[in-house]
C-alpha cells in the first residue's frame, strides 16, 4: 500500500518562475490495484512519480509504503521494492550490453553485485523463456546488443526487466508514449498479463485515454495538482472515452485556451 | 574514395617500412665505423628547450671540434630534445642505442639517467648538467665512473657565492632561494645553501613551488621577507626569471645568479658557472673516450675554476657598487665572449 | 629491431595505464586527471620498496593497491562531496603532488640503478638476453588485460559498465551509482600506479615529474585503439587498446628518428595521430557505404 499524506511541492520557490504545484495532496492506493492516472502537460502526473520514487524531494508530507514512511530513503534504496519503466525506451536497458547481459543485470536485482559470474548460465533458459513471450524473436539474439533494436523491443525488454524480481510497486511513466501504435499495443497487452501475473500494484501515467480505460482498477485524472476525477470499479468500467473528453474540455475552457 | 584509401594506406605502410630500415641503416653505420675510426656518429639528447642546457650543447660541440671531431666533416649529431616530457627521454635514448651510435651525449639528469640505463654499458654515456652524480647514481662515491658513463657536473660553487654575497651586501641577514620542489639539483642545492649559510651568518629562507605558474605570488612574497634572493639553475624558475627579477625590484633587493646567462639577463653578479665552458670540458672528455678510453675510467668532472661575473647595469639600479677587492677578477657579463 | 623492442616496451608498459584511462575515459566517461599523479605515486612506492631492499615483485602489487587509494579519493571527493568529476581528479592529483615527494623523503628524483629489478630477478633473464625485458611486461601487461576481460564479465563487472552506459539503469536496480563509479576509479588508477611502477623499474629511477602529461598518451592510446579496432568485433576492447598503445609509442619512435629538428618531435607525433585517426574514419565511412 502507496500512501501520500499532505504533500506540499512547489517549483523554483522564491523566484519569478515559482510555480506552486502540490497543496496538501493527499492519495492512497491500495495493495493490487492498478492506477491510471490521466491529466494535461504540467497537471503533476510525472511529478508525483518522481516524488514516490525520490527522483526528485518533497517539501512537506511524508510517503509511506506498507505503513513505513520512505521520506528519508534516498532514490536507489526506494528501487529495491519498486520498479520503473520509463517513457524513453532507452532509459530502461544498457545499449552497450548484450541482450543476456542485461537480463542477467536485471535478474541479479536485490542481491549483491560480487565477482561471480555476471551471466550465470543455468539461467539462459529461463531468459529465453521470458524473451520468448514477448514474441519479438529476442530469445535468439541473445548476443546482440541492445543499443541496435527498435524502441518497441527495448521497452519490451525493459518491462520484462523491471519486473523480473519480486517488487511491491510498478510505476509506468507513459511507457507507450514513445512507441508507434501497434507496438504500443503490444507493449501495453504485456504490461497487463505481467502485473496480473504478479498481482503488482501498479501506477501508469499515460496519455492515451483508451488505455486508461481499457487497462487497470483506477482511474484518476490530475489538474493542476488535484486528483478532480478518482473512480474506480463499475463506476471506471461504465465511463467512455467521450465522458474524459468532456472533462478535459471544461477544464480546458476554465483555463481559456 | 578506396582508391585514396588505398593510397593512405601504401604511405603508412611505407613510413613503417622506412623506420624499419632507419634501425637497419643505423646498425650498418656502427658495423662500418670500427673501420672509419675517424668517421663518428653521436647521439646528444638534451632533457628540454633551456637556455642554459643549450650552451652545454654548444661548448660541446666545440670542445669536440677542438679535439679533432667536427660537425658535418668527420662526425654526424643526431640532435634530440626531450622537451621536458619524461616520456620522450626513454624513448630517445633507446632510439640511439636502437641506431648504435658511438657514443651519447645526455643534458641534464633525467636524460643522463635514461640514457645510461638505455645503453646498459654497450654505449659510453657522457653527461652533463647533472649536478649531483653520485646521488643520480651515475658515479660512485668516489668520482670513479659506473658502467660505461661519465662525464661534468654542473653543482654550484655555493661556497663561493655565499662569501662574494658577504662581500656584496655586508649588513644582509636573509637570503631568500625559490625553487621547484620537483626539480632534484635544486632541492640539492637548497640542502648545500642550508649547510653553508651559518659559515658566513646568513639564514636561507627557501620557498618551494611546484609549477611556473605559482612564481608571481612565490617570487613577491618571498621578495617581501628577504635581504636578497640567490637564484639556483632551477629549470621552472629560470625560466620565469624576468618575474622573478621585477619582484625582486619590487622589493628594492638584488638578486645572485648562478651562471652568466642570468647576469646578463638581469642578476646583479654571480660567483658561477659559464655552460658554455661546462660543454667544452665534457666535449673534450667525450674526445677522449672516442679515442678509446673506457669512460668508465674517467671520473666525472666539476667546473674548474668559477669566475665572477657582474651587471653594473642591475648594480647601479639598486645604488649598489661591486666591493674593491673583488673589482680585479670582476668581468661585466654582458662583455664576456 | 632494437628500436622495435624499445617501441614494444613502452607501448606496453603504456597499455597497463591506458586499461585503467579505459576504464574512466571509454566505461565510465570521467575525465580524471588523477593519473598524472598517480603514474608517479606508483614509481615512487616502487622506488622506496625497492631501496628498502624489498624484493621487486612485492612492489607491484602494493604500487597497485597505492593507486587504488588515489582513485579512492578521487571518487570520495567527486561522490561524497559533489565536486565534479574534472576537479576531484585536479585536487587529488595536485595533493598527490606532496605525498609522492613524502614517500620518497622529498628526493625529486630517486634512481635505482645498482639494485635488483623485477627485470634482473626475472626466471627467464639469462635465457631471453635482449628479450628479457619486454617478455616481464608482456606478461605483466597480459596478466592486467586478462584480468579485466574477467572482472567486467563478472556481476560487479556488469554493474560498472552499466554505469558508465546508462546509470539509470543502475538507480533502478537498487544500487548506488556513486559507489560503483568510485570502484571503477579504483581499479583505473591501481592499474596506472601498476604501470608507474613498472615504468620505475625498466627506467630505473623514479622522477617526480615523470607523470606530467601521462593522462594524454593514456587518452590518445585509448582513443587510437577503439576508433581503429573498435569497430571490430572479433577484436575485444582491452586488445584494441593494447594496440592503440604500441601505435601511439610507435608514433613517437617515428617522429624521433625522422626528427630533422628536435622542436619538431611533438608536430610530427600529431600528425602521425591525425593521419591514423582520419584514415580510420574513411575506413569506417567505406564500410557504411557498402
Amino acid at each position: 500500500m502507496i500512501k501520500l499524506a499532505h504533500i506540499d511541492k512547489t517549483y523554483n520557490p522564491n523566484t519569478v518562475n515559482e510555480t506552486k504545484l502540490f497543496t496538501d495532496f493527499n492519495l492512497e492506493v491500495k495493495d493490487n490495484e492498478f492506477v491510471s492516472i490521466i491529466g494535461s502537460n504540467g497537471s503533476g502526473k510525472t511529478t508525483l512519480l518522481n516524488m514516490i520514487c525520490g527522483s526528485i524531494p518533497i517539501d512537506n508530507g511524508e510517503i509511506l509504503i506498507n505503513g513505513e514512511s520512505i521520506n528519508k530513503l534516498s532514490e536507489f534504496r526506494r528501487y529495491k521494492r519498486i520498479g520503473r519503466v520509463y517513457q524513453n525506451p532507452a532509459m530502461g536497458t544498457c545499449a552497450n550490453m548484450t541482450i543476456l547481459e542485461n537480463m542477467s543485470l536485471a535478474d541479479n536485482k536485490g542481491k549483491i553485485f560480487d565477482l561471480k559470474w555476471g551471466t550465470n548460465k543455468k539461467r539462459i533458459k529461463f531468459y529465453k523463456e521470458q524473451l520468448a513471450q514477448l514474441n519479438l524473436g529476442l530469445e535468439d539474439k541473445l548476443g546482440v546488443k541492445v543499443g541496435l533494436l527498435s524502441g518497441g523491443q527495448r521497452q519490451a525488454m525493459a518491462l520484462l526487466m523491471s519486473t523480473m524480481t519480486p517488487i511491491d510497486i510498478l510505476i509506468l511513466d507513459e511507457h507507450t508514449a514513445a512507441l508507434d501504435p501497434k507496438t504500443a499495443e503490444i507493449i501495453m497487452a504485456l504490461t497487463d498479463k505481467i502485473v496480473r501475473e504478479k498481482n503488482l500494484t501498479t501506477i501508469m501515467v499515460t496519455h492515451n485515454l483508451m488505455y486508461a480505460l481499457e487497462y487497470g482498477s483506477r482511474l484518476i485524472m490530475m489538474h493542476e495538482g488535484n486528483a478532480i476525477m478518482d473512480i474506480e470499479g463499475d463506476e471506471k468500467r461504465s465511463v467512455v472515452v467521450d465522458d474524459i473528453l468532456d472533462i478535459f474540455n471544461r477544464i480546458s475552457i476554465e483555463r481559456g485556451n | 574514395m578506396k582508391k585514396f584509401l588505398s593510397i593512405l594506406l601504401a604511405s603508412a605502410m611505407a613510413m613503417t617500412m622506412l623506420t624499419g630500415c632507419g634501425g637497419k641503416i643505423g646498425e650498418a653505420d656502427g658495423e662500418t665505423d670500427v673501420n672509419v675510426a675517424d668517421n663518428v656518429k653521436i647521439g646528444i639528447a638534451q632533457f628540454a628547450p633551456h637556455g642554459s642546457l643549450d650552451n652545454c650543447v654548444e661548448g660541446f660541440k666545440q670542445g669536440l671540434a677542438e679535439a679533432g671531431y667536427v660537425e658535418g666533416e668527420n662526425l654526424e649529431i643526431d640532435f634530440q630534445n626531450a622537451q621536458a616530457d619524461m616520456a620522450n627521454t626513454n624513448q630517445i635514448a633507446q632510439s640511439m642505442v636502437a641506431a648504435n651510435v658511438d657514443l651519447i651525449c645526455a643534458v641534464a639528469t633525467p636524460m643522463a639517467q635514461a640514457a645510461y640505463n638505455a645503453a646498459q654499458g654497450n654505449i659510453p654515456v657522457i653527461y652533463t648538467a647533472v649536478t649531483d652524480p653520485v646521488a643520480a647514481e651515475l658515479a660512485n662515491e668516489d668520482g670513479s665512473g659506473v658502467g660505461n658513463a661519465t662525464g661534468t657536473s654542473d653543482k654550484l660553487a655555493v661556497d663561493a657565492q655565499l662569501e662574494m654575497i658577504r662581500k656584496f651586501q655586508p649588513d644582509a641577514k636573509n637570503i631568500g632561494i625559490l625553487y621547484t620542489t620537483s626539480e632534484a639539483n635544486s632541492v640539492s642545492a637548497i640542502e648545500e645553501y642550508k649547510s653553508l649559510a651559518g659559515n658566513y651568518g646568513f639564514e636561507i629562507v627557501e620557498s618551494g613551488i611546484s609549477q611556473s605558474s605559482d612564481i608571481p605570488m612565490a617570487a613577491a612574497d618571498l621578495a617581501s621577507k628577504v635581504d636578497c634572493i640567490s637564484n639556483l639553475t632551477d629549470n621552472t624558475v629560470v625560466s620565469s626569471l624576468p618575474v622573478l627579477l621585477d619582484a625582486a625590484k619590487n622589493a628594492g633587493i638584488p638578486v645572485y645568479g648562478s651562471e652568466i646567462e642570468q647576469v646578463k639577463n638581469g642578476c646583479v653578479a654571480t660567483e658561477g658557472l659559464d655552460y658554455i665552458a661546462l660543454g667544452k670540458q665534457t666535449g673534450a672528455m667525450a674526445a677522449r673516450v672516442l679515442q678509446g678510453e673506457s669512460a668508465q675510467s674517467i671520473p666525472y668532472e666539476t667546473i674548474s675554476e668559477y669566475s665572477l661575473y657582474i651587471n653594473s647595469e642591475a648594480l647601479a639600479a639598486l645604488n649598489m657598487e661591486c666591493p674593491e677587492e673583488l673589482k680585479a677578477n670582476a668581468v661585466e657579463a654582458a662583455e664576456a665572449e | 629491431m632494437a628500436l622495435v623492442l624499445s617501441v614494444l616496451e613502452q607501448g606496453f608498459i603504456y597499455t597497463i595505464l591506458a586499461l585503467g584511462v579505459y576504464i574512466t575515459y571509454k566505461i565510465l566517461d570521467f575525465p580524471d586527471l588523477t593519473v598524472d599523479s598517480s603514474f608517479p605515486l606508483g614509481a615512487a612506492v616502487c622506488a622506496v620498496m625497492i631501496k628498502a631492499g624489498i624484493n621487486p615483485y612485492i612492489t607491484l602489487p602494493v604500487s597497485f593497491a597505492a593507486g587504488g587509494i588515489a582513485g579512492l579519493a578521487t571518487g570520495l571527493i567527486h561522490v561524497k562531496f559533489k565536486v565534479r568529476d574534472l576537479l576531484s581528479g585536479i585536487i587529488t592529483m595536485t595533493i598527490l603532488y606532496s605525498i609522492n615527494l613524502h614517500i620518497t623523503g622529498s628526493q625529486a628524483n630517486m634512481p635505482i640503478f645498482s639494485d635488483d629489478n623485477i627485470f634482473t630477478l626475472s626466471p627467464f633473464a639469462d635465457k631471453l638476453g635482449k628479450y628479457n625485458k619486454v617478455a616481464v611486461i608482456f606478461i605483466i601487461m597480459l596478466i592486467c588485460k586478462i584480468l579485466m576481460d574477467l572482472y567486467l564479465k563478472t556481476k560487479s563487472g556488469y554493474l560498472l559498465r552499466a554505469v558508465g552506459d546508462n546509470d539509470t539503469v543502475v538507480t533502478v536496480l537498487a544500487k548506488d551509482k556513486g559507489i560503483v563509479k568510485i570502484i571503477g576509479l579504483v581499479i583505473a588508477n591501481a592499474l596506472v600506479a601498476l604501470a608507474g611502477c613498472v615504468m620505475c623499474q625498466d627506467q630505473r629511477f623514479f622522477e617526480i615529474s615523470m607523470g606530467t602529461g601521462t593522462i594524454v598518451i593514456g587518452l590518445a592510446s585509448v582513443i587510437i585503439g577503439t576508433n581503429v579496432f573498435g569497430k571490430l568485433s572479433f577484436i575485444k576492447t582491452t586488445t584494441s587498446v593494447i594496440i592503440g598503445s604500441v601505435i601511439y609509442k610507435a608514433c613517437v619512435a617515428i617522429a624521433i628518428w625522422m626528427g630533422l629538428a628536435a622542436i619538431d618531435m611533438k608536430l610530427i607525433t600529431g600528425a602521425l595521430f591525425l593521419v591514423i585517426l582520419v584514415l580510420s574514419n574513411f575506413r569506417k565511412a567505406g564500410v557504411d557505404n557498402d
